[in-house]
């Protein structure tokens, strides 16, 4: 079973003067347990109203969409997942204490439990502190860490993150990130939406991207950073070998000891064969590949055009 | 600093302002004219459409209006200063108003019977008021008591006189209303009949304007009821009926001299009936004052 | 549903609501002086006074909290954390509008204890004619509040539509005005003047209104708070259950409207 299962999710909103604005178009998409998930996109792509699907905030114009087994809609899909909203804000005249207690009970956990698992995510979060405070005084990243508390609280399976970095400095940031790496070390699924494309390499196993209601590219970090290798830089010391036998190859840079070369990593190869044949010694190769930024870009790109 | 400066600059300003308006705003207010103190009330009926649940509360501020305005006219009288005689017209309607917002209102119906009959002379109306009322507080004694005065001793309609004093007799379980309806048939108790019921009424009044209204005309009433008695007993001894108050005064049959409170002077009508100059009311002696002065 | 009540009273003594009641209820101190202005039913003018009190401070209770609990949780996006839950937007509604309620019986209980004081006072200041029937008193208050629960259900319903605050607050205020005179109308579209003067089609949409629209004067026993006027006990239960079975209708909208709004 799956963790997430959409499958043909469409949603389309009412615009003005009674035009219709396709906000998702056919979605399809699977998140398998365990799984750490990034969902990129530009803003206004549809994340938001994926996710607002997902939590039952909105109602899909076509398609299904299953959390755990659950359709979506239904109070059961909703008991087994950690659901943070983007800029979230909560009842502000309760502590931050009590808003996790509450939201503890609403999962229906028991007394015992809830008082231990408060304890320990308001110690995590570092919100230790300002526990009795009401958070009408928090500052803004501090409700940010109350929203991630209040997906912990009754330890899911699966956590759905809308913009979770938004408005945390970056210490901020690196506590959001070894947080997700230890629940991906215990199994938990993570579903979060962001722009910054340096989260999602730190951190996923895969990502989407969605640009205009359509998912345009799906696949594993891995694959990703696999495939952008566009060829290697090679230096070579000079005064060494015959480098004209390198003449085919682009020079990127040199100096007085040393030469760059690009090598396409379909002439890799030949390259470094005719370099050991020319007795040219290879002091250091390097993979020039895209960045996942670029990869990003050039899907928007794609997909905007 | 010029944070704080400024405004308070500009407060104390206005302050000063404020006091120097609020003599001449506090005097504009004193002087309006009496149908704007008293208000235009819209009718009754779209009162009672607006009123929604505080039907209650707006009859009892529509009496309470009333009162206040007719305490305010009385104790300058009674002080004798000189003021426009209160609108009883206007006052008659707003009490009209109020029972129609809340016919159990009792405020509205005793008040309404102490002016529209001493003062505005509207029997007949004051009847029919206490007729509603009568529908609605079916145990208040009060009620047919003050119909059967209105009745028997205004209106002289004798036997509906006996039929509200019945009533009034089996609510209250007392002998009161039955002690008056023995007087009524006697054009001589007409006199005592009042003063009977001044009584009653000024026992149980707590408002002190009207507490000292009733003492007032009470006091008049039985000053009437003396010179009533020193002019039988002139009758009797000289067989000769007197034609002035001075006659009974000069015969040692009225000692002390009688004195209306009202500021009038009692003489004898020529079938031998008491009146005053003063008509039992303060706006009486000065229409007299401005009719001499006009002469 | 118990745990969403729980924190909607929490929000609505944490916004200090009851304190400027109790403030409010300083004016009871004045009601048995004031009622002393009266001549002839000191008593009845200071329950007058008590019972229009406390209805007025329940009419803007009904109407701020109901029309703006479910607005302003929308407003501030407090229901993209809350209807994430795991809770039905059924039981969120219903949640917030018992957490209302009970605050609104709560402060019923107290002002009613204080204006029993306040007619306490003035009726051993200036007994009056005929004896408190405290009963009466006690039915007047909680039928009033009942009155005014089912409005914070029209604010609710109201709200549940709205995307400003204006519906609410003010469809409310209509609904007050409206459902007060309903029975008047109707009564007086029964009088034979009425017959000849009224068009049957106005006159079946002045029923129509009247069906449609809450009957608050039911829940109005001042009359008989006041002067003491014996109750009409089926009258009440009928009443009680007419309370129960409209509330019932305006949640049950409720709910099924704010099942369909989407949190966009």
């Amino acid at each position: 079973m799956n963790a997430i299962d959409i499958s043909g999710l469409c949603k389309q909103f009412k615009g003005k003067k009674m035009t219709r604005v396709d906000a998702l178009k056919n979605l399809d998409l699977q998140i398998v347990p365990g799984e750490v998930f990034g969902y990129l996109g530009p803003n206004g792509a549809g994340k938001s109203t994926t996710i607002k699907c997902l939590m039952g905030l909105i109602r899909p114009t076509a398609g299904t969409a299953t959390i755990m087994g659950e359709p979506v809609g239904s109070v059961a899909s909703r008991t087994k997942v950690g659901f943070l909203p983007e800029n979230p804000a909560f009842y502000d005249y309760l502590s931050a204490e009590e808003y996790l207690r509450f939201v503890g009970k609403t999962f229906r956990m028991p007394e015992a439990l809830l008082s231990r698992r408060t304890d320990e995510t308001l110690k995590l979060l570092e919100l230790w502190d300002a526990r009795k405070r009401p958070m009408r005084g928090y500052s803004k990243g501090m409700v940010q860490r109350v929203g991630l508390a209040q997906t912990m609280i009754h330890d899911p399976d699966l956590y759905i993150l809308d913009e979770p970095m938004s408005g945390l400095d970056p210490i901020g940031r690196a506590l959001v990130k070894e947080i997700i790496l230890d629940l991906k070390k215990r199994g938990k699924s993570v579903f979060f939406s962001t722009h910054i494309t340096d989260d999602v390499e730190k951190v996923c196993d895969r990502v989407g991207v969605i640009v205009k209601g359509q998912l345009e590219a799906l696949d594993s970090v891995e694959n990703i950073v696999r495939k952008g290798i566009e060829g290697y830089i090679v230096q070579t010391r000079l005064g060494q070998g015959e480098h004209d036998s390198l003449k085919g190859f682009n020079i990127t840079r040199r100096n007085e000891t040393f030469v760059e070369y690009f090598v396409p990593v379909a002439g890799f190869n030949e390259f470094i064969a005719l370099a050991g044949h020319h007795s040219v010694e290879v002091t250091l190769v390097e993979t020039k590949r895209k960045d996942l930024e670029s990869f990003f870009l050039e899907i928007v790109r794609k997909g905007n055009s | 600093m010029n944070r704080v400066l400024r405004p308070s600059v500009v407060m104390l300003l206005s302050l000063a302002c404020y006091g120097v308006l609020l003599g001449p705003f506090c005097a504009y207010m004193k002087q309006k004219p009496v149908e704007e103190k008293l208000g235009y009330v819209p009718s009754a009926t779209l009162l009672r459409y607006l009123a929604t649940d505080q039907k209650e509360f707006v009859a009892a501020s529509l009496v309470m209006k009333t009162v206040m305005y007719y305490g305010g006219i009385a104790e300058k009288q009674q002080t004798n200063v000189v003021v426009a005689p209160p609108d009883l017209p206007a006052m008659s309607r707003l009490l009209h108003g109020a029972v129609k917002l809340d016919p159990y209102n009792m405020d509205a119906y005793y008040f309404a019977q102490s002016f529209l009959t001493w003062d505005a002379k509207q029997y007949k109306l004051a009847n029919n008021l206490m007729d509603y009322g009568m529908k609605y507080r079916t145990w208040d004694w009060y009620l047919p008591f003050f119909a059967g005065f209105n009745s028997a001793y205004f209106l002289k309609d004798y036997s509906a006189a006996a039929r509200y004093y019945q009533k009034a007799g089996e609510l209250s379980g007392s002998d009161l209303s039955r002690l008056l309806a023995g007087r009524y048939l006697q054009e001589s108790g007409q006199t005592g009949l009042a003063i009977a019921y001044l009584t009653v009424m000024e026992k149980g009044e707590t408002n002190e304007a009207m507490k000292r209204n009733y003492h007032i005309r009470l006091t008049a009433f039985r000053e009437v009821h003396r010179i009533e008695v020193a002019r039988d007993r002139f009758k009797e001894a000289k067989g000769i009926v007197p034609t002035t108050v001075e006659q009974l005064i000069l015969g040692g049959f009225l000692v002390p001299p009688p004195v209306d409170p009202y500021g009038g002077t009692f003489y004898l009508e020529p079938d031998g009936k008491v009146a005053t100059t003063s008509k039992f009311a303060f706006a009486g002696v000065k229409n007299e004052k401005r009719q001499h002065t006009g002469e | 549903m118990l745990n969403i009540m729980a924190i909607s009273l929490k929000g609505i003594f944490r916004d200090r609501i009851f304190q400027g009641i109790m403030g409010l209820a300083v004016l009871f101190l004045f009601i048995p002086s004031a009622a002393s202005l009266s001549m002839r039913q000191v008593t009845e003018l200071s329950i007058t006074l008590s019972l229009s009190l406390i209805s007025f401070i329940m009419l803007l209770l009904a109407v701020f909290l109901g029309a703006t609990s479910i607005w302003k949780d929308i407003e501030r996006r407090y229901t993209y954390s809350i209807l994430s839950l795991p809770l039905s937007r059924t039981a969120y509604l219903l949640g917030r509008f018992l957490g209302i309620a009970l605050f609104m019986l709560l402060t019923a209980l107290f002002l009613g204890g204080v204006a029993m004081l306040a007619i306490k006072v003035a009726s051993v200041l200036y007994p009056p004619a005929r004896p408190v029937l405290w009963i009466a008193v006690l039915a007047s208050i909680l039928y009033g509040t009942l009155k005014y629960i089912l409005l914070v259900a029209v604010s609710m319903l109201l709200a549940t539509v709205s995307t400003s605050f204006f519906l609410p607050v003010f469809g409310t205020i209509c609904t007050y005005l409206a459902g007060s005179i309903t029975q008047q109308v109707y009564d007086y579209l029964h009088t034979p003047a009425a017959v000849k003067a009224i068009s049957p089609i106005m006159k079946q949409a002045a029923l129509f209104f009247y069906y449609l629209l809450p009957n608050l004067s039911a829940f109005d026993l001042k009359v008989n708070a006041i002067y003491a006027l014996p109750l009409n006990a089926s009258g009440l239960l009928m009443t009680a259950l007419y309370f129960i079975v409209y509330t019932s209708v305006l949640l049950a909208a409720g709910a099924i409207l704010l099942g369909r709004r989407e949190m966009k």
